[in-house]
């Protein structure tokens, strides 16, 4: 499978590690959520058959996380961008 | 007490091994010194000013090194580039920092890496045998950071069949052996 990463262009998988769903960036507020806010953030994760949008880390490149959007089903990515460009644009972080 | 009277010498990781394999040559460039500068965020203008008015060196893009006056800055990651130039005193970082200033902050990774430079028509090859970059289709002087035999490594392009290989210092022997080996591979 090849990642095309925002900046450096089409890369390896195997130059990647599979971080998981990319609902894990919306973290609660430790202080203020409720457990079942935490739990479901822990524990809850969808299983789409279907486009999903999942976190990879470019471990052996240049250390960039990245939100990709891939077809469960057929492997096609038709998305990327940087988890930092998704984090501040939702708000996170400054 | 005694008197004792030591001298140490330096020595180069790999005893500043020459391989000259078919028509190809692995050296190990002892001779290279390496300052990785981190860029705060928001930073990015005051590095670029800085690199600009230190060596004339523009920010490296992050496929494509920037040299000037012997100095090479590669592009290690969103928020950092690493420059590589040929210095002989243990103050690298100190040379770096004093044109830097307060835009960046600056690392010595001298010791870190061992560098390798390697050239040869069956380069391209042997490199394709290597590691999963399209290596053909650099740009001059392109760059990055990648794997080559399950070692984390870094790959710039110098000029024709000329690249530079950087690796950790700590596999110096095995990342040789790889390197040697995938020449052996396309030369027979």
């Amino acid at each position: 499978m090849i990642i095309p990463h925002p900046l450096l262009g089409p890369r390896d998988a195997a130059e990647f590690v599979y971080k998981g769903d990319a609902s894990l960036i919306n973290r609660p507020d430790g202080m203020t959520a409720s457990d079942d806010e935490m739990h479901d953030y822990a524990y809850l994760r969808d299983n789409p058959a279907g486009e999903h949008r999942e976190l990879w880390y470019h471990e052996q490149g240049d250390r960039s996380w990245l939100v990709v959007t891939r077809n469960t089903m057929t492997h096609d990515i038709t998305y990327v961008e940087l988890a930092r460009d998704v984090a501040r644009a939702s708000g996170r972080s400054r | 007490m005694a008197d004792l009277d030591f001298t140490l010498t330096a020595t180069p990781l790999l005893g500043g091994a020459k391989h000259q394999i078919g028509e190809n040559q692995i050296v190990e460039r002892d001779d290279l010194a390496l300052v990785s500068v981190a860029i705060p965020l928001g930073g990015d203008a005051a590095v670029a000013k800085a690199l600009k008015s230190g060596w004339g060196l523009t920010v490296p893009e992050p496929t494509v090194s920037s040299v000037a006056q012997d100095i090479r800055a590669i592009r290690t990651g969103p928020d950092q580039l690493i420059l590589v130039f040929p210095h002989t005193t243990p103050d690298a970082r100190a040379f770096v920092q004093a044109k830097i200033g307060e835009a960046g902050y600056t690392t010595d990774q001298t010791d870190v890496w061992v560098v390798l430079e390697i050239s040869g028509s069956d380069t391209l090859a042997a490199l394709e045998r290597l590691c999963p970059l399209d290596v053909a289709r650099f740009a001059k002087g392109g760059s990055a950071r990648t794997v080559m035999e399950h070692m984390g490594a870094m790959i710039v392009h110098l000029s024709g069949d000329r690249f530079l290989l950087l690796s950790a210092s700590s596999s110096a022997q095995s990342f040789l052996h790889a390197v040697e080996l995938s020449y052996r591979y396309v030369t027979g």
